[in-house]
């Protein structure tokens, strides 16, 4: 089993980091995208992006900042699992693909359970925006609110909640008022939502009702976020560069901007004309369809329309090599021991090499890179 | 006098036009003007290398022939004089300009007019999402001046605008006025989905009847004093604006999901 391929052809990790060194060294804007790593493989990337002012940018970059754009527009009030779990008595899932998001989620809120911290120890209520079809919980009693627009309805139980007028009546208005209800007697409600069901403007109806609830009681909101590391990701890029994801070194500092440096946009534009393509956590190709010499970090399994100039079968953090990571189930960085320790590279370990190469090459020829 | 900047060819990266403004230019020769720095990758791109300079003298006029969607920030930071693009451009022309006046005779990309404080900006093509509407992380988008799209424009137009006008004489597209604090805009031809989403205040006036959510409410049909001289006003800049405004128009009062002070128009 070869460690690298170039052209196709197996390669040692050294020709292949000197090969990769050459395509980004000669490209005018070199992208680091994908960005599926570690936090020690984030920082390398970045750090690489600066040695070649080149720009980065995450794979769920759209779904990131349908979170933090209103994190940082609006404000939002959030919570973490634990919390939610000890204390609502009161759970509001918006959205059919939360449990898609995170599988474990109804283990780890335990609808069914009277929240520990809640004085009254009653039985906790849940309301669902938009279910599953026959969603069900044991022991739970499921206040559904069918809807094929989330915009709609958030924006009609927001004024419902605050005892505003809306356009509706009968059934409708009737339904609406009864969970308008259950948040307004709630002791501490929290919101469930995940990025792809809900736009930024949805999340900021969201957690604007969330702000308007904490007028009488407590409420907080739960956004399950992203695959691939995304918010480890967002963290890390955070105390880089200041910036999250979307940044580009260009001009030889740090500029932000979620259109410019949008991935995809710049291969597609023809704007950057090199990428350097990491995913550790899956077996992701680019959304790209336009043709640029490729160096890619994938597990083996992942496929590619064209073969990448260079490719490295790279280790999974925390499997085939130690890694510190976002966990969903305690909302922070934490380090996660290999479990099947293996001779795959590290994504910060293969960057490392690439920029030795750079700086060897720069040595050389007497010149910067 | 003019100041005449002729594009020689595509350029192969993003240009950042901010430093080509009247008053960051005054006093410069040709020379000097042709060797400010436009580049935003390592590659270096002088003005001289991308535009033939054409300048005698003083001016208070830009006026550039030939554009592209990679000049960006065109117009940024206009405080008075006038710039002129024969062609499209790139992302956040007329950036937070505060005077003057700025004329695109193409399309423009997304982000034109963003906080825009001030002045006269004319897309006579298409714009693109978030007209007038405020750059990534921050909080507010337009709050003066006047904006006019003769096209159509795209989604989140007058996106967190605080004060001033937008007119699209096309149809803007979807969450049109989104998050106002204020102001008016106005869309000719009507606008995509759920128009006013999250609007405190201001006044959105449709030519076309939207889908609304139902966060507004019906307060009849009106023929407004305020309508007919503000159409007077409007009547220079845009016809058919001025022929929306004179018409009788239903008021529907809105986002009642936030503050509900603003209302949104449209001839039925």
């Amino acid at each position: 089993m070869a460690d690298a391929l170039i052209d196709g052809k197996p390669a040692s990790l050294e020709a292949a980091a000197a090969r990769a060194a050459q395509i980004l060294v000669e490209a005018r804007l070199p992208l680091v995208a994908g960005l599926g790593a570690d936090v020690a493989g984030t920082s390398a990337a970045i750090l690489l992006a600066e040695r070649l002012r080149g720009a980065y940018d995450h794979m769920r970059s759209d779904e990131i900042f349908t979170d933090l754009d209103v994190v940082r527009q609006a404000g939002a009030m959030v919570t973490t699992p634990s919390v939610a779990r000890l204390r609502a008595d009161v759970l509001v899932f918006i959205g059919d693909d939360l449990t898609e998001i995170w599988p474990e989620l109804i283990d780890r809120l335990a609808p069914a359970e009277i929240p520990p911290f809640d004085l009254e120890k009653s039985a906790r209520q849940l309301v669902w925006i938009a279910p599953p079809k026959g969603a069900a919980i044991e022991g739970v009693s499921i206040k559904r609110i069918e809807t094929a627009n989330i915009a709609v309805t958030l924006a009609a139980l927001r004024a419902r909640v605050a005892g505003k007028p809306v356009a509706l009546a009968g059934e409708a208005l009737e339904e609406l008022d009864a969970v308008a209800a259950i948040l307004n007697k709630a002791r501490f409600g929290v919101f469930v939502w995940g990025p792809r069901r809900l736009d930024r403007l949805c999340v900021e109806m969201a957690t604007g009702l969330i702000i308007d609830l904490n007028k009488t009681t407590r409420f907080t909101g739960l956004p399950l976020g992203t695959s691939d590391n995304a918010a480890g990701v967002t963290q890390t890029s955070g105390w880089s560069t200041g910036f999250p994801t979307r940044t580009s070194f260009g001009r030889g500092y740090p500029e932000h901007d979620t259109w410019r440096f949008d991935a995809v946009r710049l291969i597609e534009s023809g704007e950057a004309d090199a990428a350097l393509w990491i995913s550790a956590y899956s077996p992701s190709a680019p959304q790209w369809t336009r043709e640029v010499p490729l160096i890619a970090l994938v597990p083996k399994e992942t496929s590619f329309a064209r073969e990448p100039a260079v490719r490295i079968d790279i280790g999974r953090p925390g499997v085939d090599h130690d890694g510190a990571d976002f966990s969903r189930e305690v909302s922070a960085l934490v380090a996660r021991e290999a479990t099947r320790r293996s001779d795959a590279p590290s994504t910060a370990s293969f960057l490392k090499s690439i920029a030795e190469q750079i700086a060897r090459n720069a040595g050389q020829s007497g010149e910067g890179a | 006098m003019t100041l005449v900047l002729e594009l020689k060819q595509e350029p192969d990266q993003r240009l950042d036009l901010a430093p080509l403004v009247p008053h960051l230019l005054q006093g410069k020769s040709a020379a000097e003007i042709a060797a400010i720095q436009l580049q935003t990758t390592r590659e270096n791109c002088a003005v001289g290398d991308i535009f033939d300079v054409k300048l005698d003298g003083a001016f208070d006029k830009i006026h550039f022939k030939g554009g592209s969607s990679r000049l960006d920030h065109l117009g940024a930071g206009l405080k008075d004089g006038e710039i002129t693009l024969e062609g499209d451009c790139g992302h956040a022309a007329g950036r937070a300009m505060s005077g003057g006046s700025l004329v695109i005779s193409g399309s423009a990309g997304p982000f034109a007019g963003s906080a825009l404080s001030g002045g006269v900006m004319e897309i006579k093509g298409e714009a693109g999402d978030f007209l007038g509407g405020p750059l990534d992380g921050e909080i507010e988008g337009m709050s003066g001046g006047l904006l006019i799209v003769r096209g159509s424009a795209g989604a989140r137009a007058g996106d967190r605008l605080r004060r001033g006008t937008i007119v699209i004489e096309g149809s803007a597209g979807d969450y049109v006025a989104s998050r106002f604090i204020a102001g008016t805009l106005i869309a000719v031809k009507g606008a995509g989905a759920l128009p006013g989403y999250l609007l405190r205040r201001g006044t959105i006036i449709l030519g076309a009847t939207p889908e609304l959510a139902p966060t507004y409410i019906d307060c009849g049909a009106y023929n407004l004093a305020f309508a007919g001289l503000f159409g007077r006003f409007l009547r220079p800049y845009s016809k058919p604006a001025a022929e929306l405004l004179a018409k009788r128009l239903n008021r529907f009062a809105g986002d009642t999901s936030v503050l509900g002070k603003g209302e949104i128009f449209f001839p039925g």
